[in-house]
C-alpha cells in the first residue's frame, strides 16, 4: 500500500501559508507607504504655514529697520519650528538674517539696510519646491522705499520610520496571529486534506493507466475517506474478480457440454489415447494426444493418425500393425528435436482392443522427456560417484601395501603412508557423506539439528586441513579470521560440509601458484563467509545451472577433475535449510567467489 | 515486463519479472504459448517475482489452464505469494492450478 496525499497536503500547506504571508507584507507595506505621505503631506503645510506667519513678521519689522529683531526672529523660528536653513537675502546677495551664519561669508552679511538697491538685479522669486525629503520656500519680501528681499526657507518633511512602530508592531502582531490560526487550521484539517489528497493521486494513477488496487489503496489511517476509498476498490476489485471466475465456470461449462463422464475422464489423463481401426483411423483421440500428435481433435477424428506422425519407428510401428505383421502389443520410445511442434521423449505403445483379430488397436502415448533427464542424470551420478570412491580407495590399497612391504623398518615412511591413508579415508568418509545426504534431500528426510557451533574452533580445523594441501597444490591460502568469532546456533556437521564443499571447490578449480582466500565477517544478524579464488572462472551459463545436483559446468578444462556434482547443490541445500544461501560471482579466467550467509543472533564466546 | 527462461532437466521455468497486469499479459501469454508447446507442456511458471495480479492476468493464467486441462495438464505455478494466493482463493480459482513451494518441487512433479 502506497503512502499517497502527502505532497498535495504539503503543497497546499506551503501555498496558503506564502499567499497570508504575502497578503500580511503586502498590507504593511501600503500602510505604513499611506501614513507616511499622509504625515509628509501635514508636516509641509505647518512649515508653508510657518513660514507665512514669519514672512509677515519679517517684512513688518525690516519696514521698522529692526534688523536685529529679524535675526533674532529668523533665528528662534528656524529652531522652534524646525525650519533647517532659513536666510532674508537682499538681491545683491547680502544676507539680513539667516538661521545659521556659518553658511554664509563674512563679507556678505548686511548689519543696517542700504539706502536703495537695485531691484533689476536677481529679483526675488516666489515659489515652493517639494521632493520626498525637503520642502523649499521662497517669497520676496516688499520694503517699502527700498525694494524686494527675498526669504529663503529649506525645510526637512522627512518622516522618521520609527515613527510608525506602532502600526509596524500592530500589523506584526495581526501577521503572527492569523499564521497561528491557519496553523491550527492546517493541523486540524491535515488528516482530511492528506485523504483527500491521496484519493486525488490515486485518481491520477488510474488516469495513467495503474490498475492494481494493491498499488492504489492508500493507508486507512487517513481517516474515513480513506477507509471508504480503500472499500471501493475492494468492491471493484471482487466484482472484477467474480467477473473472471465467473467467466471461467462458463467457459469450462461451455467446453464440458456434450461430453460425456467418460471423455472428460479421458481428457484429464496426461497420456494421450487414440483409439484406431484396422486401417489406423482414429476413432477417438483425447486431449493429450492431440497435443502430442500436434493435431486439432476434430482433424484426428476418421484420418490416418500415421500422417500425424513425426517420427520415423513409430510410422514404421503403425505401418507394421495395419499390415497385419504385427498384432501384439508393442512400446516403443521416440524422441522428438523439433523447436516448433515439440522436444521431447515419448513412449508410444500400440495394444489390441480386442481378442479377435480385428485389427482394432489403441495407442497410448506418453510423455518420459523428465524421467529420461532425470534416468540419465542418475546414471552421470553413479560414474562420477564410483570414479570418486575408486580414486581413494585405490589410493588407500597402494599405500597399505607399501606399508606393510616397505614400512616395517622405515618409520618416516610408514608415518607418511599412514597420513595419505588417513587423509584419503576422511575424502572417502565425505563422497560418502554427500551421497547419504543427496538421498535424504531426495526422499525429503533430510534435516537439520542445531547446537551451539564454536567457530573458532571450526575454521581452525578447516584452516589446519586445508593450508597442507594448499602447499602441496602450491597455493596460497589465507584464511582472514577475526581476532574473536561468535558461537552460532546451527548444524556443526552440515555448516561443516557445505565449508568444505566451497573450500575444496576453490583448491580444485584454481591452477598451481594461485590464490584462495577466505573471508569471514560474523555480522550483527548475520554470519558471511566469503571462498574466493583466482581459479578458472566460471561462465554465466554454467552459473545459471551450479547449484543443480548432479550438474557440472561445460568447461573442457575441469574434464580432468574428479567431482560428483553434488557438492555445491548439497552446500547451498544445507545453507538455506538454515534460512541463508550460497551466491557466486565469477568471470572466467578471472577468478570466483562464493558468498556463503547464515543469518541468526550470533551469541559473542 | 521480463521474463527470464530457464531450463531445469526437461522443464521449462518462466519467471515474469513485474506484475501481471494489462498489456504485460500479452507478452506474458506469448511466450508461455510458445515455451508450452515447444516443451510438450513441461512448464513451471515462477511466480516469485510477480508482486500483484489483475483481471487481466488471472485471465490470462485461467485460459492457459484450461487450454492445458483439456490435455490432461495442468499450470504449476511456484513461489505464489500472499497476495495472489488470496486473490486466487476468493475468486474460488486456486483449485485450477497446480501449487509448489518452490521451483524445484514443481520439476520434481513431471517425474
Amino acid at each position: 500500500m502506497l503512502l499517497r496525499g502527502e505532497s498535495t497536503v504539503a503543497s497546499i500547506g506551503i501555498a496558503l501559508a506564502v499567499i497570508l504571508l504575502c497578503a500580511v507584507g503586502a498590507s504593511a507595506w501600503w500602510a505604513i507607504r499611506t501614513l507616511r505621505e499622509d504625515a509628509q503631506h501635514a508636516e509641509a503645510d505647518r512649515i508653508r504655514a510657518v513660514v507665512a506667519m514669519l514672512a509677515d513678521s519679517a517684512e513688518s519689522m525690516m519696514n521698522a529697520g529692526e534688523l536685529s529683531a529679524v535675526r533674532r526672529l529668523v533665528a528662534d523660528a528656524a529652531r522652534e519650528h524646525g525650519l533647517g536653513q532659513c536666510t532674508i537675502m537682499l538681491p545683491d546677495g547680502g544676507v539680513v538674517a539667516a538661521s545659521d551664519f556659518s553658511k554664509h561669508p563674512a563679507g556678505k552679511l548686511v548689519m543696517s539696510l542700504p539706502d536703495r538697491w537695485s531691484a533689476g538685479l536677481n529679483p526675488p522669486a516666489d515659489q515652493t519646491a517639494v521632493t520626498q525629503t525637503t520642502l523649499t520656500i521662497d517669497r520676496p519680501l516688499t520694503i517699502n522705499g527700498h525694494g524686494l528681499a527675498a526669504l529663503h526657507v529649506q525645510a526637512p518633511i522627512e518622516v522618521s520610520v520609527s515613527r510608525f512602530w506602532g502600526a509596524q508592531a500592530g500589523l506584526g502582531v495581526i501577521g503572527a496571529g492569523s499564521m497561528l490560526a491557519l496553523l491550527l487550521v492546517y493541523r486540524h484539517s491535515r488528516a482530511r486534506l492528506r485523504a483527500v489528497g491521496a484519493i486525488r493521486e490515486a485518481l491520477l494513477a488510474i488516469g495513467a493507466g495503474e490498475g492494481a488496487s494493491s498499488a492504489l489503496a492508500i493507508s486507512a489511517d487517513l481517516g474515513a475517506e480513506a477507509s471508504a476509498w480503500n472499500q471501493i476498490l475492494d468492491q471493484s476489485d471482487k466484482l472484477r474478480h467474480d467477473k473472471v471466475a465467473e467467466r471461467a465456470r462458463e467457459s469450462l461449462g461451455d467446453r464440458r457440454r456434450g461430453k460425456s463422464d467418460l471423455d472428460e475422464a479421458c481428457d484429464v489423463m496426461t497420456q494421450g489415447i487414440v483409439l484406431v481401426d484396422e486401417k489406423m483411423r482414429c476413432k477417438y483421440a483425447n486431449g493429450a494426444a492431440a497435443v502430442f500428435l500436434h493435431a486439432d481433435r476434430d482433424q484426428l477424428h476418421g484420418a490416418d493418425v500415421r500422417q500425424f506422425v513425426k517420427t520415423e519407428n513409430v510410422k514404421t510401428l503403425l505401418d507394421d500393425w495395419a499390415s497385419g505383421r504385427v498384432r501384439q502389443r508393442t512400446t516403443i520410445e521416440a524422441e522428438r528435436g523439433d523447436a516448433h511442434f515439440g522436444e521431447g521423449v515419448l513412449r508410444v505403445s500400440i495394444r489390441p482392443v480386442r481378442r479377435e483379430d480385428t485389427g482394432s488397436a489403441m495407442l497410448v502415448l506418453e510423455d518420459i522427456t523428465q524421467q529420461r533427464v532425470a534416468e540419465e542424470a542418475r546414471h552421470a551420478f553413479v560414474a562420477h560417484a564410483t570414479h570418486e570412491l575408486r580414486t581413494p580407495l585405490t589410493n588407500i590399497r597402494l599405500y597399505v601395501e607399501t606399508a606393510l612391504d616397505d614400512g616395517e623398518n622405515d618409520a618416516v615412511l610408514r608415518a607418511k603412508c599412514l597420513n595419505v591413508i588417513n587423509s584419503e579415508s576422511r575424502r572417502l568418509e565425505r563422497i560418502v557423506n554427500d551421497l547419504l545426504s543427496t538421498a535424504e534431500i531426495e526422499s525429503g528426510s533430510f534435516s537439520i539439528q542445531r547446537d551451539d557451533v564454536h567457530l573458532d574452533a571450526l575454521f581452525a580445523e578447516l584452516q589446519a586441513d586445508y593450508e597442507a594441501q594448499a602447499a602441496e597444490k602450491h597455493l596460497e591460502v589465507t584464511f582472514n579470521l577475526p581476532p574473536k568469532l561468535p558461537v552460532i546456533q546451527a548444524d556443526r556437521d552440515m555448516i561443516t560440509l557445505a565449508l568444505h564443499n566451497l573450500i575444496s571447490n576453490a583448491l580444485k578449480y584454481t591452477p598451481e601458484g594461485g590464490k584462495v582466500q577466505i573471508n569471514v565477517d560474523p555480522g550483527e544478524h548475520s554470519l558471511t563467509v566469503d571462498v574466493i579464488d583466482t581459479g578458472i572462472g566460471i561462465s554465466d551459463q554454467d552459473q545459471e545451472r551450479l547449484f543443480e545436483k548432479f550438474y557440472r559446468a561445460q568447461d573442457k578444462r575441469i574434464t580432468d577433475i574428479t567431482g560428483s556434482g553434488l557438492g555445491l547443490a548439497l552446500a547451498r541445500e544445507v545453507v538455506r535449510l538454515h534460512g541463508g544461501d550460497i551466491t557466486v560471482q565469477s568471470a572466467i579466467d578471472h577468478g570466483s567467489t562464493f558468498s556463503m550467509t547464515i543469518p541468526g543472533a550470533a551469541d559473542a564466546a | 515486463m521480463k521474463i527470464h527462461e530457464q531450463r531445469h532437466g526437461a522443464v521449462m521455468i518462466l519467471r515474469p519479472e513485474g506484475p501481471l497486469v494489462d498489456q504485460d499479459v500479452v507478452p506474458f501469454r506469448q511466450q508461455l504459448n510458445n515455451v508450452r508447446r515447444a516443451s510438450l507442456g513441461r512448464v513451471v511458471v515462477d511466480m516469485s517475482t510477480i508482486p500483484f495480479i489483475d483481471s487481466k492476468g488471472l485471465e490470462t493464467l485461467v485460459e492457459v489452464t484450461r487450454e492445458m486441462a483439456d490435455s490432461g495438464q495442468a499450470l504449476r505455478l511456484c513461489n505464489v505469494n500472499e497476495t495472489i494466493r488470496e486473490v486466487l482463493e476468493l475468486t474460488e480459482l486456486s483449485p485450477m492450478f497446480e501449487h509448489y513451494a518452490d521451483a524445484n518441487s514443481a520439476v520434481r512433479s513431471f517425474l
